[in-house]
Order: structure tokens, then sequence, then C-alpha cells
């Protein structure tokens, strides 16, 4: 009976130094090197794929169900570096296309809803069937409507970043505080002076929520476009791989594609940061 | 020589000199599927000179299946491409659309079922409660039923699983199906992938399976063929000396498509074209030529795809969807 307390008590003595020190023994340069921001992370996707590399030898997994670590970084090789800029830039040209002009037209599209509630009542369903519509479904159609070229391809990528954008804009636009709305109004402000300098920065913070949603979603549009037609993109060259039975090419793609909507979603947090910083959320 | 005279000259030897790359006339080439060793005439074409000295700047799209290829070439996006004159047939019986048939390329169908050696299935016969995979938009589906039909065995007898094609291979591989529906295209793809696998792979072709029909063909816009029936003359036997030359030379016709093409590696183009180049050259073309339509099979052809997709077949003459005009003399 007294043996419990007794562990219990020496335990949690233990336990707290435990957490707040893991590298409690450590030289001074390997302690900043694990405190290190992204440290933790890193360490943890290159245990992953020391792990993969070691499964897919031990068992010999066969490239087409697994390709190793080590064969997709030198399938990276196995086209020039100008044919990676090629499918990258078509790539990234089309999502940075269509994404611009989902945000052309949406944040208008969205102001316009809140000041007219008849646009908003016939609006909103459409937008709700749009969305609901498969673009793979549609995207053959656009296709052949819209011919070769990065036309309907942009569109596609549009499609798919259009709705979180006009949704969260329009929502934001309506979060403001009435009561602010009635001082304006009171004080005779314009109507576009109260989108612009009232309504505008209350949404912000929705408004950026959209875009770090409709930037990802934009390299998905521009993938899923080039799945149906295209002649490069990264999109285009993992189908390509897959096509020619290259999984380890196929998989240096699909990295390339995370590296790139990784970027792309850290350049609008960047954004944000830059431009609104009040808008993000209070850190504890 | 007065300026005038001397400028009036050199306009006119400019001209002349300029002559040859003004004259090029532009054409889009469609074709059916991302580019492979079986697409390799095309870049054979391209690459060799055979389009330049024919007078013709050819720019290629790719494709994603007979369907969309013919869809493309209907709507004006291309001018000329290939794809399965089966799928042209049905398009043209349902819809009537404004393309047509000017060169047939592979007068045997490349359709095939491909299995493991000792496995479960030594011929189609065999099909009878086995599940085999296909992947969802290849015309080898519609022919399918048809080539059961002839073994004796029910379409209903046989599991089929639709998959993306990159996973046909590995699927059969890994034991998960009995057999594959692939091209006899991919043949030596798919026996790589089984000696990585420590598996030997056997492929069973539908045309020996009874399944006589013209496949691949040059298909061209009507409007194309109207209004610039000289390019596509000219076209189709730049076409033609194209696969003469792939047939002669494929390593050469390989580096052409890894010239265009840096993605795709050329033992595999090699491999494509020589798993290709029987459904070109074969008996048929001994006795018929190459890229002759001959009216019996291509009736036999429309008999098998309107049987296949539930076509009257006295809705639609097959004649109507091939024009014998382009093809370059023997």
């Amino acid at each position: 009976m007294t043996s419990v307390p007794t562990y219990a008590a020496s335990s949690s003595k233990r336990q707290p130094k435990a957490m707040t020190d893991p590298v409690a023994g450590a030289s001074p340069f390997f302690r900043r090197l694990a405190t290190a921001p992204g440290m933790a992370t890193l360490g943890s996707l290159i245990a992953v794929v020391i792990l993969w590399e070691l499964t897919a030898r031990i068992f010999a997994i066969p490239s087409y169900l697994l390709p190793t670590p080590s064969s997709v970084i030198q399938s990276f090789s196995s086209i020039g570096y100008d044919r990676w800029f090629v499918h990258v830039w078509a790539t990234l040209r089309v999502a940075m296309i269509g994404y611009a002009l989902s945000i052309v037209i949406a944040i208008p599209l969205a102001i316009l809803m809140l000041r007219s509630p008849f646009l908003s009542r016939t609006l909103y369903p459409l937008l709700v069937v749009v969305q609901s519509t498969p673009v793979v479904a549609v995207a053959p159609i656009i296709i052949v409507s819209l011919g070769a070229g990065d036309a309907p391809r942009v569109v596609i990528t549009c499609l798919i970043t259009f709705f979180p954008l006009v949704v969260s804009t329009a929502t934001g636009l309506a979060a403001t505080p009435p009561e602010l709305i009635e001082l304006s109004r009171s004080l005779r402000a314009p109507a576009w002076r109260e989108i612009t300098q009232i309504r505008l920065p209350f949404a912000v913070p929705y408004i950026f929520s959209a875009l770090k949603i409709s930037i990802t979603l934009a390299v998905i549009g521009a993938v899923v476009a080039e799945f149906c037609a295209s002649e490069a993109g990264v999109g285009y060259f993992i189908q390509f791989s897959t096509s020619m039975f290259r999984l380890p090419q196929a998989w240096a793609g699909l990295i390339v594609l995370a590296a790139m909507s990784l970027a792309l979603f850290q350049l609008v947090l960047f954004a944000q940061k830059s431009l609104f910083p009040w808008s993000l959320p209070k850190k504890d | 020589m007065s300026l005038r005279a001397t400028l009036t000259s050199f306009a006119l030897a400019s001209s002349l000199i300029a002559a040859p790359a003004l004259a090029a006339d532009k054409v889009i080439f469609q074709l059916d599927w991302l580019p492979g060793g079986d697409k390799a005439p095309i870049y054979v074409c391209i690459h060799d000179g055979f389009c330049r000295d024919a007078g013709l700047n050819v720019t290629i799209a790719s494709g994603r299946g007979s369907t969309d290829a013919i869809s493309r070439l209907a709507a004006g996006s291309a001018d000329v491409g290939v794809a399965d004159i089966g799928a042209l047939l049905a398009a043209k019986a349902n819809e009537n659309v404004k393309v047509t048939a000017i060169f047939s390329e592979f007068n045997k169908g490349p359709h095939a079922l491909y299995v493991i050696k000792s496995g479960r299935i030594g011929s189609m016969a065999d099909l009878k409660g086995k599940t085999i995979a296909t992947s969802p938009f290849t015309s080898s589906n519609f022919y399918l039923p048809l080539v059961l039909k002839d073994k004796g065995v029910e379409s209903s007898d046989v599991k089929l699983i639709k998959a993306e094609p990159g996973s046909l291979g590995p699927m059969l591989m890994a034991g998960n199906v009995d057999g594959i529906v692939a091209w006899m295209t991919d043949l030596t793809r798919y026996r790589n992938q089984g000696k990585e696998a420590g598996k030997e792979i056997v492929v069973l072709p539908w045309s020996a399976a009874g399944l006589e029909l013209y496949s691949a063909s040059l298909i061209a816009n009507d409007d194309f063929l109207a209004k610039r029936p000289e390019v596509a003359k000219r076209f189709v036997e730049a076409y033609k000396k194209s696969i003469e030359f792939a047939k002669a030379e494929p390593a050469k016709a390989a580096a052409a498509v890894k010239a265009i093409v840096a993605e795709i590696s050329t033992e595999d183009v090699e491999g494509s074209l020589n798993d290709t180049l029987p459904l070109i050259f074969n008996e048929v073309t001994d006795k018929d030529g190459l890229g002759v339509f001959e009216p019996a099979r291509l009736a036999e052809t429309w008999r098998r795809v309107s049987a296949a997709q539930s076509i009257d077949p006295a809705k639609f003459d097959p004649e109507k969807a091939v024009t014998r005009h382009f093809i370059p003399a023997k």
C-alpha cells in the first residue's frame, strides 16, 4: 500500500523536468539546433523518409507499388532543370491567373450581393449549384468549348477557387458591427466609404482565410485541368509518368506540387502579415 | 543599276529565299492519348523533316482518349489527328460529327488481355468466374462483351473492375485480379513490370480471338479537308513516309520522340514502337496496302462496333465515315 504513493510522488517530480527540457544533457550547439523553429517537423520528416526507405528495401517492395525515397530523389534528374521549369511555370501560371481572376470577380460580387438583397437571393443559389457541380465532370466540356491554350485551364481553376472567396467575403462584410454602420450613416457617409473604410477592413480576416484556402485549391484546379488537357505542367507530368509506369518520376512530381502549394500558402500568409498584421489572430 | 532597281532585286531575292519558310502550312495534330512509342510517326514527321519537306509546320496536342480526340477535331481545335475508327463510327452514327477518317494506321485492334503465366487464365475462354481490371475510358471495353460472347462466356460471368490505367499493372502483379485489359502497344512495359515482380506476363490478343477490325486511323476535321485538301494530301503522304521510316529505323524513331518529349525514355519508346509495328505491318497490310480501308474489313469493323454499342447496323453506312481520296498511291 505504501509503495504506490511513493512511486507517484517520485514520478510527478521527474515529469515536469523532462517535459520542459528534453535536451538537458546536450551541448549548447545541439540545444540550439534542437530548439530551432521547424526542427521538430524536419526531424520527424527525416525519420519518416528513413523508415520508408528501410521498409521498401527490407521487404523488397517493387517500385510500381512504392518507390524508395532514394529512387524518387534520383528521378528528379531524369529530366533537365529546363523541363522542370517549363512544367512548374505552366502550373504556376494557370494557378495564379485563375486565382487572380477569382479574386477580381469574387470580392466585387460579394459587395454587390451585400448591397442588393435581390442579387443575393438570385445569385447565391446559382453559386451553390456551380460549387456543387463536380469540376472534373464539366472540365472536358469546358476544354472542348474553349479550345486549346490556357483559357480552359484558367476557367477551371477559377471555378474551383471562386466559391470560398465569395462566401467568406460576403460573411466578413456582413459581420461588421451594426453600430459602426449606423454611425457612418448618421454622419451621412457615402456607400462607397461605408464599404471601403468600414466593411472591407472588418472583412479582411475573413477574406484572408478564404485566400489561404483558395491558393491551395488553385493548384488543385490547375492540376485537374492539366489532367484533362495540357501539353505541360506538373499535373501533366505526373499523369504522363504514371502512364509510362514511371512511378518514382510521378512521386517527384507530387513532391514538387506539394512544395509549390506550401510556398504559395506561405506567400499569402506573408502578404497578410506584411499588409494587415492586425488581422492575424492574437497569440497567447 | 538604279537604287530602285537594286531594292526591287533585293526584295525579290529575299522573298524567294524566304518563300519555303513562309509557305509552310500550319497543321495542328491531335493525339488520342499522351506521347509514346505508338505515336512515334508524328514525332518522326516533325523531327526528321518529313513534315518540313512537305511544306508543313505541325504542332502536336495530346489527348485523353479517342472520344476526346474526336470531340476536339470536330470542334476545330485540331485539323487532323489519330483516334480509334470504332469511336468515330459510333460518333458518326449517333451525332454525325463533322470528321472523316482519311488513313488507316492500325489494321488490327490493339486490344488484349494480359495475364500471369501459370495463373488462372490460359485463354479467353477461361474468363468465366474470373476478375479482370480495365481502365474506364479505353475503347477495349466496348469489344470485351463481343470477344467473350465469341468464346461462349457471358459478360455477367466476369467480374470487371474499372481502375486508373497506371494501376492496372500493379493490380495484376499483386494478384488483386486474374487479368487486365490493355493494349498490345504496352507489351514491353508490362513485361518489364512483370520482371521486376518476378512474374512472367502472357498476352492474349483479341485479334487472335477473332476480333478482326480497323483501329487507330488518321481522322480529320471536315472543314480542314474541304478548305485545305492539298495540305491534307501532303500531310498524309508525309505521315506515311514517317511510318515507313519508323519501321525501318525504330531506334532513330525512338530518338525522334525523345528529342521532342524529354520526359520519356528512349528504351520505353523503342519497346512500345516495336510492340506497335505488328498492328501496322502485317498480313492485312501485305494484302491491301498501308493506310487502306478495305470495304469488307470496314464493314466488319462497323458490324462489331454497332453490336458492341447496341446500334442498329442499318442505321449508318460505314463508307460515309471514310474517304480514300487522301491515301497515297502504292
